[in-house]
C-alpha cells in the first residue's frame, strides 16, 4: 500500500516532467489521458485500503526537502528583487529566518512523515475524478491560441502530484513545504500569460500566500515551543483541556489566507487572468481546497474552544459578504471566483464547528462544489475559447448561440444551490446543525449567517441562469459543434454528479459519514435508509429526491429540447409598440460601496481569530 | 392520508380562499364583489382560450411553475421536514423566473428581477421561522410540531410578527406587490403567459396560499382552534394591508425585510435560548 | 360551460386618442358604486389575458398599428367593444388631419355603446351585450380588416 501512496503523489510528478521535456502532442495527450484510469484506481485501492497508513521516508528525504525549503525561498527572494516587491522579498526574508529557527529546535521524532487517513484518501479521489479531467481539458484548450501548450500541461499534471503531497503530509515542516509549492504553482500558473496583469497578480498571489508561509511556520515554532511535537496525528493525541491555542491560531490564520477569505480574496479573483483551466483546478480540486482540509484536520482539537467560535464568526462573514459582491459582478469568472469564496466561507465554518455532521457538511462542499465549479469553469472556459464570451451582458440570448454548453452551465449552476444536489445538502444539513447547537444555547449569529448567505448565492445563481436565458426569440435552435475533448470533459463531469445526486442518500451516509467519523471519532448521525437519506430525525425521501431531480432536469433540458405542438406563437407584449426594448439586470452596484467596510470588518475579525483565538493576550 | 387529500384539493382550497378574499376585499372598498367561486369561473374560462405563447420553453416553465409548486405543497403535506419544503419552494420561483426572463419583455424581465428580490426579502426569514419552530418544539418535522404540547406562537410572538411581515412578500400583496405590480410593470412575471398557460401560473398562485397559510397555521401547534384562528386573523390583517397601503419600491422592502423583520426574528431566537438556558 | 366562462370576462381598455372623458367613465364604472366586478370582470390591461378589448377614441395614426397588435395578442374568443361617438367614426375629431376616423376600419367590432360620453348604465350595458356575443364564440381564430402578409409584415409581428 505504502508504494502506491508514495506511486500517487510520485507519478503526476514524473509525468509532469516527461511532458514538459518531450514537448510531443501525442505524447501529452496519450500521458494525460492515461493518468485518468490510472490515479483514479490508484485512489480507488488506496481509499478501500485498510486506512489509515502511516508510511515511513528515510531520513534523507527530510533533508531534501528542507533543501527544497530554502531553494523555493531563494527563489521567491530572486522574484521579489526582479519584480521589485518589497512585500515579497522582506516576506521571503522573514521565512527565511523562521525556517533556520525551526530547523534549529526542531527536536528527532519517530512518527512517519505521511499519514494517509480516510480524508485524504478522499482527497486523492477527488483530485483523481475532477482533476485530471481538468488536465485533459487543457490540452485541447491550449490549442485555441495559447502558447506553451506543453509546459501548461506538464504543470497541471505535476500540480496534482504536489496537492496529493500536500494532503497526505503528517510532518508540519512538510506541510509548510508543500503549501510553498501550491503558492509558486499558482504563481507560474497566475503569471502564465506573461502580461503585466499576469505578472502583477501573480506578485499579489505570492504575497498573500507567502502571509500564509509565515504563519505556518510560526505555529510549527509556538508548537515546538509549547508540545514539542509537530506531526498532526501527533498533535492530536495531546490532552486537550490544557493545551494553548495560539499554534492553531495562527495554522487556521493560514487556511483562510489560503481559502481566498476576505480580505485576502484579491489573489483568488486574480487568478481569472490565467488560462481557464487554471481557474478550473485551483477552485475545484486543489490549492483553495487545503484551507477546509487544514481546518479539518485541525477540528477535533479546536472544536468548542473560543478559536472555533472566531472562526466561525470569520468564515460566516465572508460566506455572506462574498455572496454579495458576487451579485455585482459583470465577468462570468469573477463570478464564480466570488461564489467559490463564499462556499469557502461555509466549508471552513463547518469544519471549525467540528460536531460530526458539521465535518460531514464540510466534507460533502469540498466534493460537491469541486466537482460542480471544475464544471463551471471548464464551461466558461469553452464560453471563451469557442464563443468568445467573457462578460455576463453578453450571455444574452446564449440559447441560440450555445445551446449545448447552456445545458452544462444551467446543471452546473442548479448543482450549486438546488434541492436535491449535493451543495444543498450541505446546506440543508448545516442549517440543522446550527438548530441543534442552537438549543444547547450557542451561536445565534452562526444560524443568521448560515441562513442568510445561502439565499443570497441561491438568488445570485437565478440571476445569472435568468441571464443566460434572457431575450430568446422564435428562432430554431441549431447544436454548435464542440472540440470533443471538451464534450468528453463536460459529460463527464454531468454523469458524475447526476449520479452522486441520484444516488445522494448512500454516498452521504455511508462514504462521506464514515470519513466523518474516522475524522472526528464520533458517529455521525447520517445514515442511508435505501435512497432516502436520514439525518437525526430528518428525512429526505427518496420520492423528493427523484421528484425534485425530475422537476429541475426538465426545467434545464427544456429549453433545448422542448417544443409545444400546434400552438401559435405570438410575439411578447411591448405596449403595441414595434421597435424592440432590451430590459437589463439589477447589477447591485451600489453595494459595491460596502466592500472596503466589509475588508475593515474581515481584518478586525482576522486580528481577533489570531490574538484571542490564539490566546495571545 | 390527510397530508394527501389536502394536496391533491390544495388547487381547491386554494381557489376557495382567493375566491373569499376577493369578496372580503370588495367589502372592505364597499363594493360588492364577485361571487365566492369566481375563481373557478375564471379558470373555465381560461381553459376555453386559444392556446398562445411566446416560445416553447416559456410556456412550459408556466405549467413548470404550477408542478413545482404543487411537488412543493405535497413535501410540506406529506414529507416530514419543513426546512425540504421551503427549499422546494424555491424551484418554483426559478421555474417562474427563468422563464420571465426568457421572452424579449421588458415588463417580465424587470418582473423577473423583482421576483428576485423577493426572494432575497423573504427567505431568512423564513428559514428563520422553521428554526425557530425546530428550537420551541425540538423537532423540524411538521407532525410532530403539529402535535407537540407548546404552543408556537406564545414563545415566538416576535417571529410570528415577521412573518406577518412577509406574508405580503410571498403572496404578492401590497406594499410588497413589486413583483407583480399590475398598474406598472402589467404583472412582471405572469405578463407574457396568455390562456391555459395562465391558467397554469394563476393556479399556482392558488396554491401558494395553501402553503403559506398551512405554515401559519403550525404556529398553534396542537392547539387546532388557535391555528385556525391566527389563519384567519392572518387573513384579514393581510387583507387589510393590502388595501390601506400603497406599492412601495423594492429597496424599501429589502430594508424593511433586512433590518426590521430580521432582528425582530432574531431577537426571538435570542430571547428563546437565553430563556431555555 | 360556456355560461360559466361568461362570468368571467376580463378587459382590457385602450384609449386611441379620445378626451379620457371615457376613460374616467370606466374608471367610475369599477368604482364603489357600479362595480363591475360583480359580473366577474376585471380591467386587467394585459390582452394577452383578456377577453374583451374596450376601445375609446377617434384611432390616431399613430395609435393604429398599436391597436392591432393589442387585437392581435389577445388569443380568441375575443370581443371588441367601441365606446363614445370617437370610435363611431370619429366624433368630434371627424376628418382631422391625424385622425382614421373611428376604429371601424381597423378591427372587427362586436359592440357599440354610443353617447359622448356613454352613461355609465350604458358602458354596463354595452358591455352585458359584448359578453352575450362573446358566450357563443369558439377558439376559432379571427381577422383583422384588411388582414394580409403584408400587413402583418409592416405591423412588426412577423420578424419579432
Ligand atoms: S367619445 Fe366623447 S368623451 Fe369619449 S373620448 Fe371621445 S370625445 Fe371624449
Amino acid at each position: 500500500m505504502e508504494a502506491l501512496i508514495v506511486l500517487s503523489i510520485v507519478l503526476p510528478l514524473i509525468l509532469g516532467a516527461i511532458i514538459v521535456f518531450a514537448k510531443n502532442d501525442i505524447l501529452t495527450s496519450l500521458l494525460t489521458w492515461m493518468m485518468l484510469p490510472v490515479m483514479s484506481i490508484l485512489a480507488f485501492m488506496i481509499y478501500a485500503a485498510d486506512l489509515p497508513i502511516y508510511v515511513d521516508t528515510p531520513h534523507v528525504l527530510h533533508w531534501i526537502i528542507t533543501l527544497f525549503d530554502f531553494g523555493l525561498l531563494a527563489y521567491f527572494l530572486y522574484l521579489g528583487a526582479k519584480r521589485k516587491s518589497m512585500l515579497v522579498s522582506v516576506l521571503s526574508l522573514v521565512q527565511f529566518i523562521l525556517l533556520v529557527t525551526v530547523i534549529w529546535v526542531l527536536p528527532e521524532s519517530s512518527t512517519a512523515n505521511i499519514y494517509v487517513d480516510k480524508l485524504t484518501a478522499m482527497m486523492y479521489l477527488l483530485v483523481a475524478i475532477v482533476g485530471v479531467p481538468i488536465a485533459i481539458y487543457s490540452i485541447k484548450y491550449m490549442d485555441f491560441d495559447e502558447k506553451d501548450k506543453h509546459l501548461f500541461v506538464g504543470l497541471v499534471v505535476a500540480f496534482l502530484g504536489v496537492m496529493n503531497f500536500a494532503v497526505s503530509a503528517n510532518n508540519i515542516e512538510w506541510f509548510f513545504a508543500v503549501f510553498e509549492t501550491t503558492t509558486l504553482f499558482s504563481v507560474i500558473f497566475i503569471g502564465f500569460r506573461g502580461d503585466k496583469e499576469a505578472v502583477d497578480n501573480s506578485t499579489l498571489a505570492l504575497w498573500m500566500n507567502q502571509i500564509g508561509g509565515v504563519a505556518i511556520l510560526l505555529a510549527l515554532l509556538i508548537m515546538i515551543k509549547d508540545f514539542g511535537v509537530y506531526h498532526f496525528t501527533d498533535l492530536l493525541i495531546i490532552d486537550k483541556e490544557t493545551m494553548s491555542m495560539a499554534a492553531f491560531g495562527f495554522l487556521s490564520l493560514a487556511a483562510l489566507i489560503k481559502g481566498a477569505q476576505l480580505p485576502f480574496h484579491k489573489w483568488l479573483l486574480g487568478a481569472m487572468v490565467a488560462p481557464t483551466p487554471v481557474s478550473a483546478i485551483l477552485h475545484s480540486a486543489t490549492m483553495v481546497k487545503i484551507a477546509p482540509f487544514l481546518l479539518l484536520r485541525i477540528s477535533p482539537i479546536i472544536e468548542g474552544t473560543l478559536l472555533a467560535k472566531l472562526l466561525i464568526l470569520t468564515t460566516g462573514f465572508v460566506f455572506v459578504a462574498a455572496a454579495i459582491f458576487a451579485l455585482t459582478q459583470d465577468n462570468l469568472k469573477r463570478i464564480l471566483a466570488y461564489s467559490t469564496i463564499s462556499l469557502l466561507g461555509l466549508m471552513m465554518l463547518a469544519a471549525s464547528v467540528g460536531t460530526p455532521t458539521a465535518v460531514a457538511v464540510s466534507i460533502m462542499l469540498i466534493i460537491f462544489h469541486g466537482f460542480a465549479k471544475g464544471f463551471l469553469f471548464i464551461e466558461a472556459g469553452v464560453l471563451e475559447k469557442v464563443f468568445k464570451i467573457k462578460y455576463l451582458q453578453e450571455m444574452n440570448m446564449l440559447l441560440e448561440k450555445a445551446p449545448l454548453t447552456l445545458l452544462f452551465i444551467f446543471f452546473a449552476f442548479l448543482n450549486m444551490t438546488f434541492i436535491p444536489f449535493g451543495v444543498f445538502v450541505g446546506k440543508w444539513l448545516m442549517i440543522e446543525e446550527a438548530s441543534g447547537l442552537l438549543s444547547q444555547g450557542s451561536s445565534v449569529l452562526l444560524i443568521a449567517l448560515v441562513a442568510i448567505g445561502g439565499v443570497f448565492l441561491s438568488v445570485l445563481y437565478m440571476k445569472v441562469l435568468g441571464v443566460t436565458i434572457k431575450h430568446h426569440r422564435f428562432t430554431d435552435i441549431q447544436v454548435q459543434k464542440q472540440p470533443k475533448t471538451f464534450l468528453f470533459v463536460a459529460i463527464w463531469f454531468y454523469l458524475w454528479l447526476l449520479a452522486l445526486t441520484i444516488f445522494i442518500a448512500p454516498f452521504a451516509g455511508d462514504f462521506v459519514a464514515q470519513i466523518s467519523n474516522s475524522l472526528t471519532g464520533e458517529t455521525t448521525p447520517i445514515h442511508a435508509d435505501g435512497l432516502s437519506l436520514v439525518v437525526g430525525e430528518s428525512t429526505l425521501y427518496f420520492w423528493q429526491i427523484l421528484g425534485a431531480l425530475l422537476l429541475l432536469a426538465f426545467i434545464h433540458i427544456a429549453p433545448l429540447k422542448f417544443k409545444f405542438k400546434n400552438v401559435d406563437q405570438m410575439h411578447p407584449y411591448n405596449c403595441g409598440e414595434v421597435y424592440t426594448r432590451q430590459a437589463g439586470t439589477y447589477d447591485f452596484l451600489f453595494l459595491k460601496k460596502y466592500e472596503g467596510i466589509a475588508n475593515m470588518i474581515a481584518i478586525t475579525l482576522f486580528m481577533l481569530v489570531v490574538v484571542l483565538g490564539g490566546q495571545l493576550l | 392520508m390527510m397530508g394527501l387529500l389536502l394536496t391533491l384539493f390544495s388547487p381547491i382550497i386554494g381557489g376557495f380562499i382567493y375566491g373569499v378574499e376577493r369578496v372580503v376585499k370588495a367589502r372592505m372598498q364597499s363594493r360588492q364583489g364577485p361571487p365566492v367561486l369566481q375563481p373557478f369561473y375564471d379558470f373555465v374560462k381560461l381553459m376555453q382560450k386559444r392556446p398562445m405563447m411566446v416560445h416553447s420553453f416559456h410556456a412550459s416553465m408556466g405549467i413548470m411553475y404550477f408542478i413545482s409548486t404543487w411537488f412543493a405543497m405535497a413535501v410540506l403535506m406529506m414529507g416530514n421536514d419543513l426546512l425540504i419544503a421551503i427549499f422546494f419552494h424555491v424551484i418554483s420561483v426559478l421555474a417562474l423566473t427563468i422563464g420571465a426572463f426568457s421572452v424579449r419583455s421588458s415588463y417580465s424581465i424587470m418582473g423577473a428581477m423583482r421576483e428576485l428580490m423577493h426572494v432575497v426579502s423573504y427567505e431568512p426569514v423564513v428559514i428563520l421561522l422553521a428554526v425557530s419552530l425546530y428550537l420551541v418544539t425540538g423537532s423540524f418535522d411538521i407532525a410532530k410540531i403539529l402535535t407537540s404540547d407548546i404552543t408556537p406562537i406564545f414563545s415566538l410572538p416576535l417571529v410570528f410578527i415577521s412573518f406577518l411581515g412577509v406574508m405580503p412578500m410571498l403572496l404578492h400583496k401590497s406594499p410588497f406587490d413589486i413583483a407583480e405590480a399590475h398598474q406598472e410593470i402589467v404583472g412582471g412575471p405572469d405578463i407574457e403567459y396568455s390562456g391555459p398557460f395562465y391558467e397554469a401560473v394563476y393556479t399556482a398562485r392558488w396554491i401558494e396560499y395553501v402553503y403559506v397559510y398551512f405554515i401559519v397555521f403550525l404556529f398553534g401547534g396542537s392547539n387546532y382552534f388557535l391555528g385556525t384562528f391566527l389563519v384567519v386573523f392572518s387573513f384579514i390583517f393581510i387583507n387589510a394591508v393590502d388595501n390601506s397601503t400603497a406599492r412601495l419600491d423594492y429597496k424599501k422592502m429589502l430594508k424593511f425585510a433586512w433590518f426590521i423583520l430580521i432582528p425582530l426574528s432574531m431577537l426571538n431566537i435570542f430571547f428563546v435560548v437565553v430563556g431555555a438556558n | 360551460m360556456n355560461d360559466l366562462r361568461a362570468k368571467s370576462p376580463w378587459i382590457t381598455h385602450y384609449n386611441t386618442g379620445g378626451c379620457n372623458g371615457c376613460d374616467i367613465e370606466i374608471l367610475a364604472a369599477l368604482g364603489p358604486k357600479f362595480d363591475i366586478e360583480r359580473f366577474g370582470m376585471l380591467n386587467r390591461g394585459n390582452p394577452k389575458q383578456s377577453d374583451i378589448l374596450l376601445v375609446t377614441g377617434p384611432v390616431t395614426l399613430r395609435c393604429r398599428d398599436v391597436l392591432r397588435r393589442v387585437w392581435l395578442e389577445m388569443p380568441e374568443p375575443k370581443v371588441v367593444v367601441a365606446m363614445g361617438s370617437c370610435t363611431h367614426g370619429g366624433g368630434v375629431f371627424r376628418h382631422l388631419y391625424h385622425t382614421e376616423n373611428g376604429i371601424d376600419g381597423i378591427v372587427p367590432v362586436d359592440v357599440w355603446i354610443p353617447g359622448c360620453t356613454p352613461r355609465i348604465e350604458a358602458i354596463i350595458d354595452g358591455l352585458i351585450e359584448g359578453v352575450e356575443i362573446w358566450k357563443n364564440k369558439t377558439k376559432e381564430k379571427e381577422y383583422m380588416v384588411g388582414h394580409s402578409e403584408k400587413l402583418l409584415e409592416k405591423i412588426g409581428v412577423l420578424n419579432d
